[in-house]
């Protein structure tokens, strides 16, 4: 999580090839160009590289008016940069007293199947390494279960489960070495890996719920191995999560002839995910643990920026964290992080008549996450 | 050095199956097609090589249900007698297609021997 005038979070989709992920991106990035979206939402979704943008929007108005499928991802791996532009709303000094103005999500995709398989040649060996460098830079991951697969499956779901976590677990391995410089483990990692369901259309009776007891009876020693081969990974491994939070995606209704990417699940969940979950997480694990400075500093520089916001309050960043924290008091992260229900919907009000709208898009964000959960799209941990 | 094959199988992801005699086929693969990652359909003449591309003639779909793309860079003196995809599913396609009838169910992707 980096704070530079801009808070900028990183997404890592993990799936198999065919899995969905070139699909998802298209679908997320094209939905927020519909011009009902444009209309109700406070901010705008902008491709940071026009090209990008263009080619992700092809590929949805591709699937939205002739029912064709975006192309596989082959031998290379792209990252897209997003800027959440907030519409017009305060100005001036109010501004300049956030600590930063401006969102920004950078979604990496790349083949699926680099985990599933040796790749050809020395330079598509080289970049394999470079994208697995930039995935796990990121502040969430998702790792995919492909609905498809568990359909193809049914009744026999642990024969696909164990040999997908397997790739998984046996990817991250195989990396090891190539990952990390001179075999320190990585302060800056996906702390936070949620299992998702792509194509959950196809599974329209399966909640979250069934979801998650689906992986855990079916595969929960894989995931508990999987868990323990990512803290390999990573410094101060108890502020991890593997497995336990859980999310159902589709990002359309798939027909034989049409494709209906207005029927989506759970990609409106993505840009709070990104910007709210790890603030969530990194302060609970800040108030429970003793962290290491730089952990602490890693996963709470953006946190108490956020906080600020959501709360309302000026601070000074960035700085060294125990200045940081002295400087905004012991509970603001406290306040922010507790701040739900009616709190959450107040201030939510005042912000957007105030034409606050990046306190208001940030309390929407934690709203749709309450959402997500109470209609069992998502499951947070509550560890 | 005729071309370079690129393809993926039902389950095995894309992969170089012939590298036209090059040490990093990769290279020259990138350069031909560059700008060209969505088309469905290639065929385009850049410093005296082909970029082709077309889907499997047969309609053979990767485990997704995707049809399965073949990607060649074609090299001199073949490359001559290639003006447009039909061409290349003419003269280039039929140099393949028993090795990939081999291939393209395995469970695991072929060794540039088999």
């Amino acid at each position: 999580m980096q704070v530079n005038r801009a808070l900028e979070q990183h997404i890592a989709v993990f799936g198999e090839s065919g899995s969905g992920k070139t699909v998802m991106i298209s679908s997320f990035y094209g939905a927020t160009q519909e011009p009902q979206y444009l209309q109700k939402s406070l901010f705008h979704v902008v491709a940071d590289e026009i090209g990008q943008g263009n080619r992700l929007h092809r590929n949805y108005l591709g699937m939205r008016d002739s029912a064709r499928l975006p192309s596989p991802t082959r031998f290379s791996a792209t990252s897209y940069s997003f800027s959440v532009r907030l519409k017009d709303g305060v100005e001036g000094k109010a501004i300049k007293a956030r600590p930063f103005d401006a969102l920004r999500l950078v979604w990496h995709d790349y083949p699926g199947e680099w985990f599933e398989e040796d790749v050809s040649g020395l330079g598509e060996a080289t970049r394999k390494i470079d994208t697995f460098k930039s995935l796990l830079a990121s502040d969430v991951a998702l790792l995919l279960v492909d609905g498809q697969r568990l359909l193809d499956n049914a009744g026999k779901e642990e024969r696909y489960l164990k040999s997908l976590m397997a790739n998984f677990r046996n990817g991250f391995l195989s990396l090891k070495d190539e990952l990390l410089d001179d075999g320190k483990p990585l302060i800056e990692f996906p702390r936070i890996w949620i299992m998702a369901l792509s194509k959950s259309d196809l599974l329209p009776n399966l909640d979250v719920f069934n979801f998650r007891d689906l992986l855990i009876e079916k595969s929960g020693d894989d995931i508990n191995e999987l868990r323990e081969v990512l803290a390999g990974l990573v410094e101060a491994n108890d502020a991890l999560s593997v497995g336990e939070d859980f999310v159902l995606l589709s990002s359309a209704k798939f027909g034989t002839d049409k494709i209906e990417v207005a029927k989506r699940v759970g990609l409106e969940l993505i840009l709070p995910i990104t910007a709210m979950l790890p603030f969530e997480r990194h302060v609970r694990w800040a108030q429970a643990k003793q962290l290491p400075g730089k952990v602490a500093q890693n996963l709470l520089g953006g946190a108490v920026a956020l906080a600020a916001i959501l709360i309302g309050r000026k601070v000074k960043l960035p700085g060294p964290i125990a200045a940081i924290m002295a400087a905004v008091g012991p509970n603001l992260l406290d306040e922010a992080v507790k701040m739900a229900g009616d709190k959450l919907r107040e201030v939510n009000s005042a912000a957007i008549s105030k034409h606050d709208y990046m306190t208001a898009t940030l309390t929407r964000f934690r709203m749709d996450l309450d959402k997500g959960e109470e209609e069992h799209v998502l499951l947070r941990s509550r560890r | 050095m005729t071309f370079i094959w690129a393809t993926r199988g039902l389950i095995w992801g894309f992969r170089f199956l012939r590298d036209g005699g090059c040490e990093e086929p990769l290279r020259a693969y990138d350069d031909s097609f560059s700008e060209l990652w969505d088309e469905s359909e290639v065929c385009r003449r850049l410093s005296g090589k082909v970029a082709l591309r077309f889907p499997d003639p047969l309609g053979r779909r990767d485990r997704a249900g995707r049809i399965i793309p073949h990607d060649f860079v074609v090299f001199e003196p073949l490359a001559h007698e290639v003006e447009s995809v039909e061409d290349g599913i003419r003269l280039v396609w039929p140099l393949v297609a028993d090795e990939f009838v081999r291939v393209w169910q395995l469970s695991m992707p072929p060794s540039p021997s088999e």
